[in-house]
């Protein structure tokens, strides 16, 4: 309203605020660098425990992938409804601000559902467009720095590299260039009895204030997709759905795709390939539920791990890339946490608009 | 050979960096993918959404074989 009255200024005052900041951070992070180096992460696959016995039943931990799913999905849900909400209350016809991103991105996908699913694009669209938020939620928050990052000490076992703490104000740091050099005294007996030894280390917290020697942290936040239990589950919602849609598209005449018997009597011979052939698409669905789940948590997973080795990596003591080599792979991360993200929920559409069709139709036409 | 925990590391990293080689066929496949939509949006531009969707499925197909090889090479790294 008052941009006509003031000149347009062309810098504004707030990037150079937020210049200073990045300047100043990068600076520190050259000083602290020399000081503090980065610790290699202690990879672990399956997910640990938010914090030390916090169960959300007798035997299923609250992991730190499940806290970091909760606050994506809270983060960008939260404002999202408030977005669209406020549109809806306001009466404005010209959409602007949060709300127009949330429009174009839900218009685009909207565009996408109805050109490959037609008529059922109405039933399968909320389903891809949640999954595609949600992965994009997920994968997109995996990247703010508080992953992995902040969490519980433990103590180093099995050939995790343990490193010594400092602590500072009843705060464990973990000091990259103090790293744990003495014999692994208690991983030597754990291996000769697996079972207890695991069970002894695994309850190995360090709770005193004073400072370990040999400890690991456990992240008590993880991005939710370095889980294979998220994907999997995803991806077994999905090809249920497809299932799902298929029977409500076609009947029961939609199992007819895996168990052939149509023409078993009519056409000996081909009858049997055809039976054969439905015993195969069955396999083959079951091949997508693995597929689904170990592309999403390949791809981040390995990310994840990428990044984390590219930032304690020492370049051969060219400090200034130690900062600026991991940055541009973070840009990479975050392309491909999209690209995934999209992958998944394209993928999940076109199976499930694959399955409202009757693929019977063409084979009769070519039998005529 | 004298130290056993040893070599079953090596043979770890071995078994690893052998798994990765999967990668490479995903690799040709994706460039065959990409260099085909691009021959074909080239020619017909009007198609350009349709084309680009399918060619990131095949993109998606092709690269879940790397990804199997690269979940083989993790769980022979880390677990």
């Amino acid at each position: 309203m008052s941009a006509h009255a003031t000149p347009q200024r062309r810098f504004g005052f707030w990037r150079w605020v937020w210049l200073a900041v990045m300047i100043g951070a990068a600076g520190l992070a050259w000083y602290a660098g020399g000081i503090w180096k980065a610790v290699p992460p202690a990879v672990v696959l399956p997910a640990e425990p938010a914090w030390p016995g916090l169960y959300l039943a007798p035997g299923i931990p609250f992991t730190n992938t499940m806290l970091s799913a909760l606050l994506a999905s809270l983060l960008v849900f939260g404002p999202m409804l408030w977005a669209v909400q406020a549109f809806v209350r306001g009466g404005k016809d010209v959409p602007s601000g949060f709300y127009q991103i949330v429009e174009m991105a839900v218009e685009f996908f909207w565009n996408t559902t109805q050109s490959a699913a037609g008529k059922w694009a109405k039933r399968i669209f909320p389903f891809t467009m949640t999954i595609f938020l949600y992965v994009l939620a997920v994968n997109l928050f995996k990247m703010v720095p508080i992953h992995e990052t902040i969490g519980y000490t433990k103590l180093a076992h099995g050939n995790i590299q343990g490193y010594s703490t400092v602590v500072v104000g009843g705060v464990h740091l973990l000091d990259g260039s103090h790293p744990y050099t003495g014999e692994h005294a208690e991983a030597a007996p754990a291996e000769g009895e697996a079972g207890h030894g695991e069970a002894e280390a695994e309850s190995a917290y360090w709770n005193s204030a004073e400072p370990c020697e040999n400890c690991e942290i456990v992240p008590s936040i993880r991005g939710a997709a370095t889980d294979l239990n998220f994907t999997a589950s995803l991806a077994l919602i999905t090809m249920l759905m497809v299932q799902v849609f298929g029977v409500w598209a076609l009947g029961p005449d939609y199992f007819s795709k895996f168990f052939n018997l149509k023409t078993i009597v009519s056409k000996p011979f081909f009858g049997l390939m055809d039976f054969i052939v439905g015993l195969l698409e069955l396999i083959s669905e079951i091949a997508k539920i693995l597929s689904f789940s170990l592309r999403l948590f390949g791809v981040i997973f390995a990310g994840t791990l990428l990044l984390a080795i590219v930032s304690t990596l020492s370049f051969g003591g060219a400090q200034p890339l130690v900062f600026f080599v991991p940055g541009l792979l973070v840009g990479l991360e975050l392309f491909v946490g999209i690209i995934q993200a999209y992958v998944f929920s394209t993928l999940a559409l076109t199976f499930m608009s694959q399955a409202t069709v009757s693929h019977h139709g063409d084979e009769h036409s070519e039998a005529h | 050979m004298s130290d056993p925990e040893t070599f079953l590391q090596a043979m770890r990293y071995l078994g690893a960096g052998l798994a990765v080689i999967g990668v490479a066929g995903a690799g040709a496949g994706i460039g065959i993918v990409v260099g085909g939509a691009v021959q074909a949006m080239a020619r017909n531009p009007d198609y350009t959404p349709t084309i680009q969707t399918n060619m990131i499925l095949g993109i998606a197909f092709a690269e879940a074989v790397a990804i199997y090889a690269l979940a083989v090479a993790l769980i022979i790294l880390f677990v």
